[in-house]
């Protein structure tokens, strides 16, 4: 059985099976458990990726809704954290369909990320640290914000 | 700071109060936080046994609370912990969370319960009592249960 642990991310899909094959090929997700009916129907999915779990959910009550249905608005989004090679992450994304949103940039922080959308419209963010940064600098190359707890 | 490999981001009309909440709730601890110096947060961390979830808001554009959504919501948040789930359903009780589902314990092995917070994100929280296989699964459950070790 997978091993669960820490915080994890359900994202509500119309066609779960279509988003289970589409995150294998563009995000490099492996299917963990996967559960379904009698009939051959959807019930529950979870995908693993570097130790950590998500779910992929269906429409399952009225409040939880596919960005489809929203027009094209999210309330959360899916932060992955990868150790390498964040650009060649992007291609294999983009190959897939995603929309890249921002493309692979290096951010004042010390992170190397993109940002996508996937078929249904649910935002990822993709990062790789690239540069141990301090808060007095991150302050400094970006004016006006005031950072808290940067150890 | 070690991040994790996936970390969800939620987005909050009133951030600082979200962090607030989370804190009293559910005994997260907000361990970085970038402050936009509008009253509003462009980047947070919320730890939880090594664990973040991210706060930003208020949203703009393609992101919204749930709150500009009639309540409807594109994901939740599960977040298993180790012990003590009944106790930390009261907490989030008493911090204002409206408990869905009471904790009970599920067919497949876990305690769980599941809350709203304030702007309307869905929070599940899993305790495992009993680690099963997939065929016990799906023998509890009555689902056909596939599962990769």
């Amino acid at each position: 059985m997978a091993a669960k642990t820490g915080f994890q991310p359900s994202v509500i899909y119309q066609d779960p099976k279509a988003a289970i094959r589409w995150l294998e090929a563009a995000f490099g997700f492996e299917l963990a458990i996967y559960i379904e009916d009698d009939a051959g129907g959807f019930v529950h999915c979870q995908m693993r990726y570097g130790g950590a779990l998500i779910s992929v959910g269906q429409e399952w009550d009225e409040p939880f809704k596919s960005p489809l249905k929203l027009g094209g608005k999210n309330t959360q989004l899916t932060s992955i954290n990868i150790a390498s090679d964040v650009d060649a992450h992007c291609a294999l994304a983009r190959a897939a369909g995603a929309v890249i949103i921002a493309e692979p940039e290096t951010q004042f922080y010390g992170d190397r990320s993109y940002r996508c959308r996937d078929p249904e419209g649910h935002y990822w963010s993709v990062s790789q640290t690239v540069e141990e940064v301090t808060r007095e600098a991150a302050e400094e190359r970006a004016p006006g914000l005031k950072i808290t707890g940067w150890v | 700071m070690d991040v994790p490999p996936i970390s969800p981001l939620l987005f909050y009309r009133d951030a600082k109060a979200a962090l607030d909440f989370l804190e009293r709730a559910f005994g997260f601890e907000t361990r970085l936080l970038v402050d936009d110096g509008q009253g509003g947060v462009i980047h947070s961390e919320c730890a939880f046994e090594g664990h973040v979830v991210m706060v930003c808001g208020p949203p703009s554009g393609q992101w919204a609370s749930p709150l500009d959504l009639g309540g409807k919501r594109t994901g939740s948040v599960h977040v298993q912990v180790q012990g003590g789930i009944d106790a930390l359903c009261e907490q989030a009780r008493a911090a204002g969370a409206t408990i869905e589902r009471e904790p009970a314990d599920q067919p497949y092995g876990d305690r769980v319960f599941t809350c709203l917070d304030p702007e309307g994100h869905s929070w599940s929280f899993g305790q495992t009592l009993q680690i099963m296989s997939a065929d016990e699964m799906t023998k509890a459950t009555g689902h056909v249960v596939h599962a990769k070790p």
